[in-house]
């Protein structure tokens, strides 16, 4: 009985050590991949240049975080990275800017209808003194333009929190324009981070749970062998006894 | 078994590793510096200055002092000078992965991982 669980164990840990040198495989092709990558923008950079731990930016966030979930179904743990939008800082700031953003919409549109009023009266007025139609329009010219002055003026509220989020993206510490190897890096790296990674250490963790279960089982064993073993000594002496 | 406050708050990943393994893993976004005055970081660039016990201190940083480290990933020819303590590391958190790097290509038989399989077999 217990031998057979022994052996289903093994069977299970080898399966998990098959998956577990394949994708250390995977992992070393896409690691592969990223050095040529980074060699190859390295040597097209400008003389001097070398993308480097001198460009990290000292005030760096963890976009791809590490996400820890114990199935209830299982003892061992699962990893996964996963991308953050944003962080709390980012949010709150995004959340005042819509919150001004939208105040300063309904100011505009309360303005607009102000002024669409005044215009009407202007246009009316301008009927009344039987002026030309094209007075009429060079009036409606006039008032447009603060209406568009007003919409600019919103603008650069709400364009300010894209600009921060692109500045959350690590290649912009090594400056605006990054050559392509240094993008294909980038996303080999974030498909090892993604997927690799957080794979091969959820089979570890499966692997060394079951190491514990084989250890725990082969021990089980030892001892009903021992325990066998006396017994038998015991019916052999009471056989000489007799 | 694991309980939840052991990785609750485990939610970076950490490098040890030389320039271009760490450049390549930051690209990927996974860098954080925590809040000053501390200003932790969450890797170690490795040159060939680098003296044996800053590594042990950093590896002792990440795996034991700092509670928010998740994952401990470390070039396999940086893990050859601190193997007895990657050896004897059997904590579950963070769980430590050893990764090829530019100069030194990846070998199973160094692996942490792969050592304690043989030794399960009894080799």
């Amino acid at each position: 009985m217990e031998e057979r669980t022994i052996d289903h164990l093994l069977e299970q840990y080898l399966y998990l050590l098959h998956e577990y040198t394949s994708l250390h495989a995977e992992l070393n092709k896409l690691q592969a991949g990223l050095y040529q990558n980074l060699a190859r923008a390295n040597f097209a950079a400008e003389r001097g240049m070398r993308y480097g731990q001198d460009q990290y930016d000292d005030r760096m966030q963890a976009s791809r975080r590490v996400k820890v979930a114990l199935p209830s179904s299982s003892v061992c743990p699962t990893f996964e990275v996963v991308k953050v939008e944003e962080d709390n800082a980012t949010t709150t700031t995004e959340k005042n800017t819509v919150q001004a953003s939208s105040v300063s919409k309904s100011e505009v549109v309360a303005s607009e209808e102000g002024e669409e009023k005044v215009a009407q009266g202007a246009v009316n007025s301008s009927r009344e003194a039987a002026e030309g139609p094209e007075g009429g329009e060079g009036m409606r010219e006039e008032t447009a333009e603060p209406i568009a002055s007003s919409a600019k003026e919103t603008k650069p509220k709400t364009s300010e929190p894209k600009a921060k989020k692109k500045s959350k993206d690590p290649l912009r510490w090594f400056g605006l324009i990054t050559p392509m190897p240094l993008r294909q890096a980038q996303a080999q790296s974030v498909q090892a981070v993604e997927e690799i990674i957080p794979r091969l250490v959820s089979i570890n963790a499966g692997m060394a749970q079951v190491e514990i279960e084989v250890r725990r089982a082969r021990k089980k064993r030892a001892k009903a062998e021992a325990a066998a073993r006396k017994s038998e000594d015991v019916a052999s002496k009471e056989e000489v006894a007799v | 078994m694991a309980s939840a406050a052991d990785y609750k708050d485990r939610q970076f990943l950490a490098v040890i590793g030389d320039e271009d393994s760490v450049t390549g893993l930051l690209l990927a976004g996974i860098g954080h510096v925590t809040d000053p005055p501390d200003s932790q970081k969450n890797f170690l660039v490795v040159d060939n200055k680098t003296e044996t016990a800053a590594i042990e201190a950093a590896f002792e940083s990440f795996t034991e002092k700092r509670k928010d480290i998740g994952i401990v990933l470390i070039n396999q020819h940086i893990a050859d000078k601190i193997r007895h303590r990657i050896d004897t590391y059997t904590a579950a958190f963070p769980t430590v992965l050893e990764i090829p790097s530019k100069e030194h290509p990846y070998d199973p038989e160094k692996d942490s991982v792969l050592r304690r399989v043989r030794r399960l077999f009894g080799e």
